[in-house]
């Protein structure tokens, strides 16, 4: 009944399963020949801490958008890290508000000067300014309304020539935003001719005139000149990826390889985070020349993808896709696919890498949650000596525990009970289990109060074991800190995010790591009905992240259309795989 | 796309270039006259409707403004004298500011070399245009300063000599001499004296210098410049120290270069020594935001703390964990059980809370004292049962007439002293009202 899993690491689970009916059309409308799994699949189990079957909570958007509605009714929800979680979860709430929050369009202000459909003649220009509100700055901001309309050149030069008119010459403002404007159209024989212009009117150009030239520039045969304003405008400030990304873009059209590959490692050097159109120029260009130092850079940029947790859109899935598939040769053959809860792909049945650190990245987050998320700077924003003291001590003497519980927030789930009532159950349930317990709180717990009833809380402590931080001490280091030094199996069970714990991380490397143990540890209670059964939200057992075997390459992809936060990661898959 | 425009342009092409001639007759030499002939010839020709003849005349119009550029540039390439200033990246970033300028950003249009090394040290982008940005506002504000005060000038000068018109030579008959800002000065520096001697202490601690960056550091000298002046104009001031400010450090430094001299003159008690070395422990009210505990009643036998730092960069509980640490009391104010809080942080700038502070201790109301609070953080006052809120205050008093006996003729005072500002201040209108009503 279950599947084999190498990593199942708390055997003594009891694993309870509750299909969950899917809707009817699921399969209809999923892409590939894999659908139906996917729609007999269960998202949530009763307790199964260690051991999850297959499951696959990913779907096609639009089943995807359904279930969310369905959802919503029910009261349930879904994994916390599953791209969009965090939308559903803010529609859930606002429809618990009965729609208070939506707010209202705001009435599209309609501009008092009115932008001309045709190119004016000079005695009209004069009448528009005449009328116009702001006259001082009365062209530029004609410029920037046909900018922003993206107009037609045209007018723009009517303009100009009654500027010059007038005037006797063009300011500098304005061609900029003519310029702007011919980049916007594509009129590149109008930026060439800007460009002589400017060169000899203006001594030096600012980087944004340079930014223009770079992508009006990249378009046409003088690219190799972009890669002297680029230099230029290297002297000034750091460029932008966008001003690498047409450089780049355009080196790899006229069969510049070594230049766009220089400019890569250049913009890695410079800590810049190439755009996905300039990966994807580099997926594109490689599929008509492939020599084995082509492939190898290729590789580079996949681990670059992996290294930064990157994950790249659907344009660039499909480039990668097909750069694969043209390799002479090597016969790669790819498809779109969703992975399983055990973490196997239904196209090529590999096991994708595990979400449990190694040691090494486990002692360097051990230490860095200690050092950074507690201590910090100083130990007494967040706790006191003495206090972190003792539950150390206290720690040292309980080890291990099997699940962590935020008590605080397991309580406050929901405002349907008294909160020491939830707490308990929720203790209780799993110490029928037999899972040792350690449940954090503060010291506010034991007062006794209308909330917080004592005979709950003695019932609680003999369930588990409790620590109650003071009330002024923040609980969640604590939590973490419990939990990781309880080893790898531990769990604990909160709903918070705990982002402001992760910024507190110290550097980009360790706050993934945090972030993939967490993904990897985090129990979350999936609604809370008082006397129901209890349900957690499924933990993935597979990394999400770029990743490759001998034969096989698994990038995981954001689907279009689908907001993603930052601390989630996409559920759709590309598989590559080599036919042998 | 030509098409259209063509089309629509049929009637004005003869027209604008019928304008663009006259222009070209007054303004422009004979170079440019053979150049409009050409066109001219273009347009008087009866066109026909095939498209190709249609675009050009446009076409030649619309890129007239190149041409007049073009020959221009002989006169306008030289306004950007590259002043040489033997660095030569110092002169880049000082091209790039004036371009930018150019470009319609906003940077200050003179800068210094001293600046201009900073917009250079400085390592990203969005950080040298806030930068110039921020040298820019305060350029802007410093020319309409000026221009402020040649229109007072101007106008102080015309009052003068009308003034003196009437005045004549006769001097006026009058019982005090003029009374002179000296006077005023020698009032509050008095009144400060006697505060150094009797005066209820308040505490600046300043030991958040690594905390902060320069303009952190400078916004906060200004708001303690404007704390001691407004302690120094009030009725009954504090006597202010400012607690561990060393003598080689930023702040010091900063507090001379704006007091210059008035320094040494100062009426506070200015040492490198903390807090606790000064005042007995049980005495001290860490005054933070992040405290669990609200300040109910202002106690006149305690020292408040109040940390002078500006955070914009969001440290929470640093003035906290540094009351924790030295295990002092904390109490914050009251806001949220007098105000409907709006938005915004509900720390402080110092000025707002020496105000406030001075006013509790003079009236012992938190609504007159709370009027400090920018308006933009709340909505109004709340309008809190008065039962509840009795129910609040006498608790309190019982807890502190358990802990504290010797504290009740302490809070004896300050009720007499609210009567007494009371009748001084606001009260008597409203007394007279009562009076009025009762007949």
């Amino acid at each position: 009944m279950l599947p084999r899993h190498p990593g199942t690491f708390v055997s003594h689970l009891k694993c309870t399963f509750t299909p969950v009916v899917k809707a009817q059309g699921a399969s209809r409308l999923l892409p590939c020949a894999f659908a139906p799994w996917s729609c007999t699949s269960s998202k949530f189990l009763t307790l199964s801490v260690g051991r999850q079957h297959d499951g696959n909570k990913r779907d096609s958007p639009s089943t995807h958008r359904e279930r969310a509605t369905r959802r919503g009714a029910t009261g349930t929800s879904f994994s916390l890290f599953t791209a969009g979680a965090a939308r559903k979860r803010a529609e859930l709430a606002k429809s618990k508000l009965g729609n208070k929050l939506i707010d209202v369009p705001k009435e599209a202000n309609t501009p008092k000067t009115p932008i001309p459909i045709k190119p004016l003649s000079i005695d009209d220009w004069k009448k528009m300014k005449a009328e116009a509100y702001n006259k001082t700055r009365f062209e530029v901001s004609m410029m920037e309304k046909l900018l922003s309309n993206h107009a037609d050149i045209d007018i723009a030069k009517s303009l100009l020539v009654y500027v010059t008119m007038e005037t006797g010459t063009v300011g500098y403002e304005l061609l900029l935003k003519y310029l702007a404007l011919c980049v916007q159209g594509h009129h590149l024989n109008e930026v060439l001719d800007l460009y002589a212009i400017m060169k000899t009117k203006f001594e030096t150009l600012d980087t944004g005139a340079y930014s223009l030239f770079i992508s009006g520039f990249s378009k046409t045969d003088r690219w190799k000149e972009a890669v002297i304003f680029l230099d230029s405008i290297k002297k000034m400030i750091n460029p932008s990826p966008r001003n690498y990304g047409d450089v780049i873009i355009s080196a790899l059209q006229h069969k510049e390889v070594e230049t766009a590959w220089r400019l890569l490692n250049e913009m890695e050097d410079r800590n810049l985070k190439p755009n996905e159109d300039t990966l994807q120029a580099f997926f594109d260009c490689g599929k008509s020349s492939c020599d084995e130092q082509y492939e190898n850079m290729m590789m580079n940029i996949l681990s670059y993808l992996r290294d930064n947790q990157i994950y790249p859109g659907e344009s660039l899935m499909r480039s990668i896709q097909s750069w694969f598939e043209s390799l002479p040769g090597k016969r790669w053959e790819g498809h779109r696919t969703t992975i399983v809860h055990s973490g196997e792909c239904h196209i090529c049945k590999t096991l994708l890498e595990s979400i449990q650190l190694n040691e090494e990245e486990y002692n360097i987050l051990k230490e860095c949650v200690m050092n950074d998320v507690i201590q910090g700077k100083d130990v007494f924003k967040k706790t006191t000596p003495m206090e972190l003291q003792h539950f150390q001590s206290f720690v040292k003497n309980r080890l291990p525990f099997d699940v962590v519980i935020d008590g605080l927030n397991v309580a406050n789930i929901s405002a349907k009970d008294i909160q020491s009532k939830i707490l308990l159950e929720v203790v209780s349930h799993l110490a029928q289990q037999n899972l040792r317990l350690l449940v954090l709180g503060r010291q506010h717990m034991l007062r006794g109060t209308r909330s917080w009833d004592k005979g709950h809380m003695t019932a609680i402590q003999k369930y588990a074991d409790c620590f109650f931080t003071s009330n002024i001490s923040e609980d969640d280091p604590f939590l973490l800190y419990a939990t990781i030094l309880s080893g790898n199996h531990c769990k604990f069970l909160s709903r918070d995010l705990m982002r402001d714990h992760k910024a507190c991380l110290s550097d980009k490397n360790t706050r993934r790591l945090f972030f993939k143990w967490q993904r990897g540890h985090q129990l979350v209670l999936s609604g809370y009905n008082p006397g129901r059964k209890m349900k957690f939200e499924v933990i993935p057992k597979y990394d999400t992240i770029v990743q490759s075997t001998k034969n096989t390459w698994h990038i995981p992809y954001e689907e279009e259309g689908m907001e993603r936060c930052s601390y989630e990661v996409p559920c759709k898959w590309l598989c590559l795989q080599k036919r042998n | 796309m030509w098409l259209h425009v063509t089309h629509l342009f049929q009637n004005i092409g003869r027209h604008c270039s019928l304008q663009v001639n006259t222009w070209m007759k007054t303004k422009v030499g004979l170079a440019r006259h053979q150049f409009m002939l050409h066109s001219r010839s273009l347009v008087l020709t009866p066109c026909p409707r095939t498209e190709e003849k249609n675009v050009c005349p446009d076409k030649i119009d619309l890129d007239i403004w190149k041409t007049v550029l073009r020959e221009n540039t002989t006169e306008a390439s030289k306004p950007l004298p590259s002043e040489d200033f033997g660095d030569s990246s110092l002169t880049t970033t000082r091209e790039l500011v004036q371009m930018w300028q150019l470009a319609g950003k906003t940077v200050p249009e003179n800068i210094t070399d001293e600046q201009l090394r900073t917009v250079q040290e400085l390592s990203t982008k969005s950080a040298k245009k806030k930068y110039l940005k921020y040298l820019a506002i305060k350029e802007g504000k410093k020319k309409a300063a000026k221009e402020k005060q040649k229109l007072k000038q101007g106008t102080a000068k015309l009052l003068q000599k009308e003034v003196k018109c009437e005045e004549g030579a006769a001097l006026k008959n009058t019982f005090l001499m003029h009374f002179w800002q000296r006077s005023f000065d020698l009032m509050y520096n008095w009144r400060a004296a006697q505060s150094m001697l009797f005066g209820q202490p308040l505490v600046f601690d300043m030991s958040y210098e690594s905390y902060m960056n320069r303009r952190e550091m400078e916004n906060t000298v200004s708001q303690l410049l404007e704390c001691e002046g407004c302690n120094r104009r009030s009725l009954d001031p504090f006597h202010l120290h400012f607690c561990n400010l060393s003598s080689d450090g930023g702040y010091y430094k900063e507090l001379l270069k704006r007091y210059r001299d008035a320094w040494d003159n100062l009426l506070i008690t200015a040492t490198d020594e903390s807090y606790i070395d000064i005042f007995p422990k049980d005495k001290l009210v860490y005054l933070t935001a992040d405290s669990p505990f609200v300040l109910n009643t202002f106690q006149h036998d305690k020292v408040y703390i109040i940390g002078s730092i500006v955070d914009k960069s969001i440290q929470t509980g640093l003035s906290h964990a540094n009351a924790k640490r030295l295990k002092l009391a904390t109490a914050r104010l009251p806001l949220d059980e007098y105000l409907k809080w709006n938005s915004g942080a509900k720390n402080l700038t110092l000025n707002q809370m020496i105000n406030i502070l001075l006013t509790v201790k003079d009236t012992g109301s938190w609504e007159e004292a709370l009027k400090f609070v920018p308006q933009r953080k709340h909505e109004g006052f709340l309008s809190v049962p008065l039962e509840q809120r009795y129910r609040n205050r006498t608790r309190e008093q019982q807890k502190l007439n358990n802990s504290e006996p010797e504290k009740k003729p302490r809070w004896q005072k300050s009720t007499s002293n609210t009567n007494q500002t009371v009748e001084k201040s606001s009260g008597s209108h409203k007394r007279k009202q009562w009076w009025v009503d009762e007949y």
